[in-house]
């Protein structure tokens, strides 16, 4: 029998070696054994980055070479099942003309010398392209050039590849190179900015299938997450949540029924100088499951902030209302036009307006994060989308600079945006400065769900203006909601006309690549929302919702025509004017995505006879921003039960354009979860405030797609050599209309909400929704 | 096993006091020396501990974490708490100094050495069928049993029925003790069976329903019963459960605590298979089956298994591929992970719950209790678990028990299901 | 004290009876690959198999495995070769890699009753696996290649301890 001893026993908690836990008497072989250092490395059991081996050749902050010719890659993004570091470390290893199975990554901490650390809005490979490639080529060079010496040969008649460098038929391994010690070029910036990089013929890792660096270890229990995160002496932290997210203050704790657990050790009221956690309560315990047991025992008395009584409705009238008043909100440049006049003048106008309820990231890794302060410096330990972003933060609420914070970033037991905002390292970070010990908060699934930064309820009216020959002649959105980048991180705002800030996450996907003559676009920030909960980025963002509303209204504006919803989008996207596209991400414009409408159509069999009840929708979309367009077009099929108002989807089709593919797999990957997530929020997902909370908390009400839903997919790519752009959530966007115009196309019921209930679906079958 | 059921008395409303103390006199019967070990012959002490598993001695005379047989087990009755007493050869404070006779009278009159009366709830009412020769066995094996010294724990009864010698009045009206008599038109199996459930394995003292003074009802024989906050089924033709309960099922059943038509063995019933029947050898489990699957009429049915089954498969599926119905949502993902059938025909180790007792019970609180509280690896299927889902809302866990007995059954609907919940669910998981 | 086997290992963890045997798992014996996603019993994170059937470790206490024979991810072979998680690898199936402990130890267990899965089997019994990656394709796709796998003879150790490596 294994006796296990009390954790962190006969450990400095705060020395170096004390990070290697447990490794006492008959613990030894069970866990813990990791060390916890400043970077992870997702590939390797227990996440512990190998040591380089010999000397090791660093041309530039990106990677280095040791002298076993291991790779090692330095990652900043975040991983979270989208295998980027994975991609990252490919597009490295492509222009090293490295071998792929003697490449490793590292996710760093946050030194400043890796510069702005944020993972989202499928940015990361589209930004990291230029600049890993550019990092591997310099280290190929100065490879070729260091193994020609040693060979005896001129540079020019070396080549490099699989991790050697070749001469006539001789060759050096890279690992040979660098123990030798013949390298010490290094390259600035501005050096490597000019170098050129491989023609997209010559590659061999790029666009080829790889075994993504960051699976085996998902596979065996290995992989480690914030969650698993642990020190020695560490204790265990569940919050009491206020009763409203901002502004709530504790008027009293009592914890006299709590004292009762065994393990409980105390509260703690948090004080938060940086405001992110106002009226929070922390539970303190020796274990996770007596936090748990005991913070349901601490009754705390709170005085409650702003939105205590406030409901969906309320916060969707009072966007409607927003919308109402034509002098809130903050027009996008879109070329301008006098809308008004021209909708005015149209022989034919259609006016409509879509709403969407509030949506929970529920991701699956409730969150955590790990704090505690060794040699004057305070470590996060968790994963995190956006340090950059927290950082400041961080050192307002722990009162010291941020040189003296380092966080370290674990895999994310899913992201989806929620973690962008690390609102949740804060109390940690603040019970742990209070307790004086390692602190690991951890939240409940309900916990998480009431303390999200949810996708925001929003309410979009659209109207469109056609004249007698049936050409667009204008076109308005106005889009209210939530503003995530106004609450988080309003010096991220661009300028609107007249230079009024507004929040692109809370309206991009409006300013779509249709030719429509005089256009609006009015993103408008529902104040309510914004003080009722902390808005946050889910998944494709702004375009989860702004295509619903654009791309269902697409199918409306063209059956009211009479015409083909595919040839009215067709004729639409023909890259005039402002929808040319630019270079260097969006060359080729609306006609890149009318190609995926063509394309998407052709797949699921646009136009052929179908049983009755069922039909077929297609939406399109540009992903999020315009000068970085993945293009998407998605066919949705459809079969509606007339009875019941039950919507089954039976296939979608999807079609991508996202230039150059890194990894296909990777990609295919990221657009089937896309699909899915877009599939899960048309139909099951989707919660409401009362009285200022989510109602629902865990997954016994909130009812996110499952296995058993999971229709047939078809996933293709357009070929292509642009540069390669997201692909992490543009698939999410174009789902939900076009179920919804495929249920329209079915039984002719057209629904303007979503998630799109059985209930909704009768009501307008039955004529109650027009 | 009357341990939990028991209840009592109040026998002194019934009874007229004149005499009565003269009728409740019983005398003490001399204290021995404890007998030594080797005094009693091996076989005698084997045979005396297989019986003692069929009596289930260890289960009501074991406390919690305590030792074998030294008594403090609580058993909670309508009436108060009462505590097993200690029954290892103790001499002080165990039964060490009873003779024989003395043992012998406590299992057949429910009187000690002493002369007291016990309480029902040590079932003499079934105990008195015992043969001499099992008497015999019996004695052998507890009195070879390692003595603990361990004094007994107070009963928390009211005033007056904490008073033993009322307990006489109660004997006088319910008592009957009468020698088991074997039925000459029945097989031997059969008269077995017959001696064990109605002796020493007691079976009506959980499965019988009791009147307003604790006595088994003679005349609802096996008809099912509450106890100890669980349902136990009925043992007749009113058993519930689609399949019937022919001899073999009822073999797998109280052999390994698992019949593949029906389910698991759950609560109270879980140490009767897996702590007390156990010890007995087949022919005794068989003998049992027989004499349940004629009364029970089970196995007179035998051919509604297949169709049965049959029907229940269909049903298994029912709620995996539904996508809107937030009760088959619920179904498909706390439950059909684990109770599902496998590719050929009902999985004997996550019942099937069309087939499940607790499922077709007039009564859900079987189901409710295995829902919120689960199963250890000690009952049910032995070495595997279910999970408990007390932490569904008492909303969820009636709306799954709704659901199942709407989809899996015909029978009515069970009202109030949300309250029952509740209402268990302040109960708590008990001593299970 | 409640004395159990974990992965061929005879442990004894005094902690109180209802502490989930999941917590048990992750901290005090400090295997963390069973993860904690729910809490409730819904998303199938924390699976690991008591005597060999799928069993969610947040809702299971610890007392209920007295004397049981515990799997968690770590142990489901003894060098991580699983035909399952073969499978998973080969079809590149976790995203985050979050609730993938719980999906192989679920298919590990449907693939004993299920030699050769169809897709309605597979969606009856992982339909309780939550993926919020949404890898069901994947999943589907991976179970029968297990299946494949295991039907061509490949032997899944399911009971040998992890030995050195948990
Ligand atoms: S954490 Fe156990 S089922 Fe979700
Ligand atoms: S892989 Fe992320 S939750 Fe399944």
């Amino acid at each position: 029998m294994t006796r296990l001893a009390p954790r962190g026993e006969g450990f400095d908690p705060l020395s170096r070696r004390g990070f290697l836990v447990a490794s006492a008497g008959a613990v030894a072989t069970f866990g813990f054994a990791r060390a916890i250092e400043a970077a992870m490395d997702p590939a390797a059991p227990h996440g512990v980055p190998a040591t380089a081996s010999g000397p090791r050749f660093d041309p530039t902050l990106w990677f280095s070479i040791d002298s076993d010719g291991m790779v090692t890659v330095n990652i900043i993004r975040a991983e979270m099942g989208q295998h980027v570091s994975s991609a990252m470390a490919q597009i490295v290893a492509e222009e090293l003309e490295a071998d792929w199975d003697k490449v490793r990554i590292t996710h760093v901490d946050t030194d400043p010398k890796w510069g702005l650390m944020v993972t989202g809005g499928s940015w990361s490979v589209w930004q990291t392209f230029p600049i890993f490639s550019r990092a591997g080529a310099a280290g190929r060079m100065a490879l070729i050039e260091a193994g020609a010496k040693l060979l005896g040969a001129s540079p020019a008649a070396c080549s490099a590849r699989k991790g050697a460098v070749a001469a006539g038929g001789r060759s050096i391994t890279y690992g040979e190179i660098v123990r030798r010690g013949a390298l010490s070029r290094q390259y600035s910036a501005d050096d490597l900015a000019k170098l050129p990089i491989k023609p997209v013929d010559q590659r061999n890792l790029i666009g080829k299938p790889v075994a993504a660096l960051d699976i085996a270890a998902k596979t065996t229990g290995a992989a480690i997450y914030g969650i698993d995160a642990k020190v020695p002496g560490m204790v265990y932290a569940r919050p009491k949540l206020p009763p409203t997210r901002n502004g709530s203050k504790v008027v009293s704790v009592d914890d006299s029924a709590a004292r009762k657990v065994k393990g409980y050790l105390r509260c703690i009221t948090l004080d938060d100088p940086s405001d992110t956690v106002p009226g929070w309560v922390m539970v303190i315990a020796e274990s996770y499951p007596a936090a748990i047991r005991a913070a349901d025992l601490v009754k705390v008395s709170w005085t409650a902030g702003p939105g205590a009584a406030t409901s969906e409705k309320d916060i969707q009238d009072h966007a409607a209302g927003l919308i109402a008043k034509p002098e809130v909100g903050v027009l996008l440049n879109t070329g301008g036009g006098d809308t008004a006049a021209a909708l005015k003048a149209a022989h034919t106008t259609v006016e409509r307006t879509y709403t969407t309820s509030t949506v929970l990231h529920f991701q699956l890794e409730p969150l955590n994060a790990l704090a505690f302060e060794k040699d004057g410096v305070f470590e996060i330990h968790t994963g995190n989308q956006w340090q950059s972003l927290i950082m400041p933060t961080l050192a307002k609420a722990l009162g010291r600079p941020e040189s003296g914070i380092v966080m370290r970033t674990y895999l994310l037991g899913g992201g989806f945006g929620r973690r962008l905002n690390g609102d949740y390292a804060v109390p940690a970070a603040l019970a742990a400065k209070a307790l004086g010990r390692p602190v690991q908060m951890i939240l409940t699934r309900a916990d998480d769900a009431r303390f999200d930064s949810v996708r925001s309820p929003s309410v979009q009216t659209l109207r469109m203006g056609f004249d007698a020959a049936g050409k667009v002649t204008a076109m308005e959105h106005h889009a209210a909601a939530g503003w995530p980048t106004l609450v988080m991180a309003p010096g991220f705002m661009p300028k609107g006309q007249g230079g009024a800030p507004y929040d692109p996450f809370a309206i991009s996907g409006a300013d779509h690549w249709y030719e429509v003559g005089a256009q609006k676009v009015r993103a408008i920030s529902n104040d309510l929302a914004n003080s009722t909960f902390r808005p946050g980025w889910l998944r494709s963002v702004g375009p989860g919702w702004t295509n619903w509303a654009l791309e269902s209204f697409m199918d409306e504006a063209a059956r009211r025509l009479s015409l083909d919803p595919v040839a009215f989008r067709l004729k639409l996207l023909n890259g005039a004017g402002r929808n040319a596209g630019s270079a260097p991400s969006a060359v080729g414009g609306a006609l890149r995505q009318a190609e995926v409408v063509r394309r998407a159509a052709n797949r699921a069999g646009w136009g052929q006879a179908l049983p009755k009840d069922t039909g077929l929708g297609l939406a399109t979309s540009f992903g999020q921003e315009r000068d970085m367009p993945t293009w998407v077009a998605c066919v949705a099929r459809v079969r509606v039960d007339r009875a019941t108002g039950v919507v089954t989807v039976e296939k979608l089709t999807n079609v991508t354009d996202a230039g150059a593919i890194i990894d296909p797999d990777g990609a295919r990957a990221q657009t089937e979860g896309a699909t899915l997530w877009g599939l899960s929020m048309t139909l099951h997902e989707g919660t409401a405030f009362e009285n200022g909370q989510v109602k629902d908390t865990n997954l016994d009400t909130y009812m996110p797609l499952r296995i058993a839903d999971t229709p047939d997919l078809d996933i293709s790519f357009v070929d292509s050599t642009e540069p390669p752009v997201g692909l992490g959530e543009p698939a999410t966007t174009v789902v939900a209309p076009a179920i919804g115009n495929a249920i329209f196309a079915a039984v002719g019921a057209r629904l303007r909400h979503i998630p799109i209930t059985p209930e909704a679906v009768r009501a307008a079958l039955a004529g109650g929704a027009s | 096993m009357i341990k939990r059921g028991a209840l009592i008395l109040v026998a002194v409303l019934a009874v007229g006091l004149a005499g009565f103390a003269a009728f409740a006199w019983r005398p003490a019967i001399a204290r021995i020396a404890p007998p030594a070990a080797s005094s009693f012959s091996p076989q005698l002490v084997a045979q005396g501990e297989i019986l003692a598993g069929a009596g289930y001695c260890a289960t009501c005379h074991t406390a919690k974490g305590g030792k074998p047989f030294a008594g403090g087990y609580p058993m909670q009755t309508s009436f108060g708490t009462i505590y097993s007493s200690n029954i290892t050869p103790d001499p002080e404070t165990g039964v060490g100094a009873w003779s024989q006779a003395a043992f012998a009278r406590a299992m057949r009159q429910g009187v000690a050495q002493n002369g007291s009366h016990l309480f029902p709830a040590f079932p003499y009412d079934h105990f008195n069928k015992l043969t001499d020769a099992d008497i015999a066995a019996l004695y052998a094996f507890i009195m070879t049993r390692p003595p603990v010294s361990a004094p007994p724990v107070r009963n928390r009864l009211p005033f007056p029925l904490n008073i033993r010698a009322l307990q006489a009045g109660w004997k006088l009206l319910f008592f009957h003790p009468q020698p088991f008599a074997p039925n000459p038109a029945r097989g031997a199996e059969w008269n077995r069976g017959a001696y064990l459930a109605e002796g020493l394995s007691h079976c009506g003292a959980c499965h019988t329903p009791r009147n307003a003074l604790g006595a088994e009802r003679k005349d609802k024989a096996y008809a099912g019963a509450p106890i100890d906050n669980w349902v136990a089924p009925p043992l007749t033709r009113a058993n519930p459960s689609p399949a019937p309960w022919t001899e073999d099922e009822l073999f797998a059943y109280l052999r390994s605590g698992v019949a593949r038509y029906h389910g698991v063995s759950a609560g109270p019933m879980a140490p009767v298979v897996h702590a007390g029947l156990s010890k007995l050898p087949d022919s005794d489990i068989h003998a049992l089956a027989t004499y349940f699957g004629e009364i029970g009429g089970g196995q007179a049915r035998e051919a509604d298994t297949g169709p049965v089954v049959e029907k229940a498969l269909a049903a298994d599926r029912l709620g995996t591929g539904l996508q809107y119905d937030a009760p088959a949502r619920l179904y498909a993902a706390a439950c059909a992970s684990c109770h599902y059938n496998n590719a050929k025909g009902p999985n004997p180790l996550r019942p099937d719950l069309a087939l499940n007792s607790a499922v077709n019970l007039d009564d859900p609180t079987n189901l409710i209790r295995v829902t919120l509280y689960g199963l250890d690896a000690k009952s049910g299927a032995p070495g595997i678990v279910m999970p408990g889902f007390a932490r569904f809302s008492d909303a969820d866990v009636a709306r799954i028990a709704a659901y199942l007995r709407a989809t899996r059954t015909t029978k009515a609907p069970w009202p109030d299901l949300e309250k029952k919940v509740a209402a268990i669910r302040a109960q708590g998981k008990g001593k299970e | 004290m409640t004395s159990f086997t974990i992965n061929g290992r005879a442990v004894s963890v005094d902690v109180d009876d209802d502490t989930p045997l999941l917590w048990v798992i992750r901290d005090e014996i400090g295997l963390t690959g069973s993860k904690f996603g729910c809490g409730i019993g819904l998303c199938g994170a924390c699976t690991v198999h008591v005597g060999g059937r799928a069993t969610r470790s947040c809702v299971t206490p610890v007392s209920a495995v007295d004397g049981a024979q515990v799997t968690t991810i770590e142990g489901l072979d003894p060098a991580d070769e699983h035909p399952v998680q073969q499978a998973w690898r080969a079809l590149q199936v976790p995203q985050c890699g979050y609730c993938q402990s719980g999906q192989i130890m679920q298919a590990a267990a449907l693939l004993k009753d299920f030699p050769s899965p169809t897709d309605e089997d597979i969606d009856a019994v992982m339909t309780g696996n939550l993926c919020r990656c949404m890898t069901y394709v994947r999943i589907r796709a991976a179970v029968k290649q297990a299946a494949q796998a295991l039907a061509n003879g490949a032997i899944p150790n399911l009971t040998a301890a992890k030995g050195a490596k948990a």
